[in-house]
């Protein structure tokens, strides 16, 4: 009984304690305002364990075809290199503004350190998942509800290229004919 | 009690993250990384030394080149076709000429 008595005090404190944290104000919501190193690292666990688990199975298509290159890099070079950046870009409003910021996507996935990439299939899985589905409370879009597997599937091969392309081979293959 | 908490929560989000995500690029400044004209490839730059054939980045880079190029060239004269005139047609008739003197050495 006694025991009941103190676990039901301790879930009102818990309550009361989150009633004031959140009418209080005394939580930070700018952008410009970093995450301590706890939150950032409760969130970051947290979307990384659920972006893995939601895309294990996804089959990953041949990735291959030069086709593929040419339609996702038009719709990334329109879609996406204004928060993802392009060859030889450093930063944009976006990539400084943002927060979370959106990762550059023109330096490879190894020269930046802090999580597990996994292999070449895990990494296009959880491309393909994110960019379909989007992530919340960040200014990553869901664009699957605008474009079909395919054009996705294209802009993964695209994203997989692309660290590895020159300004120039850049500009060419996401052009506008 | 918690399931509202929960849903203040995220009444609240909702409302700010759109708010965040737009006034963000409310605030977009130099104009020259806005402009967002359709640009054509610049194949002058294509190093073919450089390439190797079979990497799809360079495959991809020959196929839209061709298309410009095919597409510009289509502009400046409506009636020729530069991508037709390479057809197998063309080597079907060397061929049969070369087949007519087989037949013709045959006897
Ligand atoms: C408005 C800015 C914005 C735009 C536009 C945008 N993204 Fe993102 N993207 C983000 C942000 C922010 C993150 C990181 C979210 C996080 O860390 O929680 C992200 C994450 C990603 C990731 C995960 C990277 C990793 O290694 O974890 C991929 C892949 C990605 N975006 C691809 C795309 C593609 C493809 C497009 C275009 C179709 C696109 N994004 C458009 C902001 C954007
Ligand atoms: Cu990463």
């Amino acid at each position: 009984m006694k025991i009941l008595k103190l676990l039901l005090l301790l879930v009102v404190l818990g309550i009361a304690a989150a009633t004031t944290v959140i009418y209080s104000g005394i939580v930070n919501v700018a952008a410009d305002e970093p995450h301590s190193d706890l939150v950032y690292w409760l969130l970051e666990e947290t979307r990384e364990t659920s972006i893995k688990k939601a895309a294990e199975d996804i089959e990953v298509p041949d990735l291959v075809d030069p086709e593929l290159l040419l339609s996702g890099g038009v719709d990334y070079n329109f879609m996406c290199a204004s928060c993802h950046l392009k060859p030889g870009q450093k930063e944009s409003d976006m990539s400084v503004g943002l927060y979370p910021a959106p990762p550059n996507l023109t330096i490879s996935a190894e020269s930046h350190e802090g999580h597990e990439h996994g292999d070449d299939a895990q990494k296009a899985r959880k491309n393909f998942w994110v960019i379909k589905h989007g992530i919340k409370a960040s200014g990553m879009p869901a664009w699957g509800k605008t474009h079909d597997d395919k054009r996705i599937w294209a802009m993964v091969a695209f994203i997989n290229r692309l660290p590895t392309l020159t300004p120039e081979q850049y500009q060419i293959i996401t052009a506008i004919e | 009690m918690k399931t509202n908490l929960i849903k203040t929560i995220s009444k609240i989000a909702l409302v700010l993250i759109p708010t965040l995500t737009l006034s963000m690029t409310a605030s977009a400044h130099d104009p020259k990384l806005h402009a967002k004209k359709p640009e054509k490839a610049d194949c002058s730059k294509m190093d073919h030394s450089k390439m190797d054939m079979k990497d799809p980045v360079a495959m991809a880079m020959m196929k839209k080149c061709m298309k410009q190029a095919e597409a510009s060239s289509d502009k400046m004269d409506g009636k020729m076709d530069h991508s037709k005139m390479m057809d197998d047609k063309m080597d079907d008739k060397d061929m049969k000429k070369d087949m007519k003197k087989d037949e013709h050495d045959n006897h």
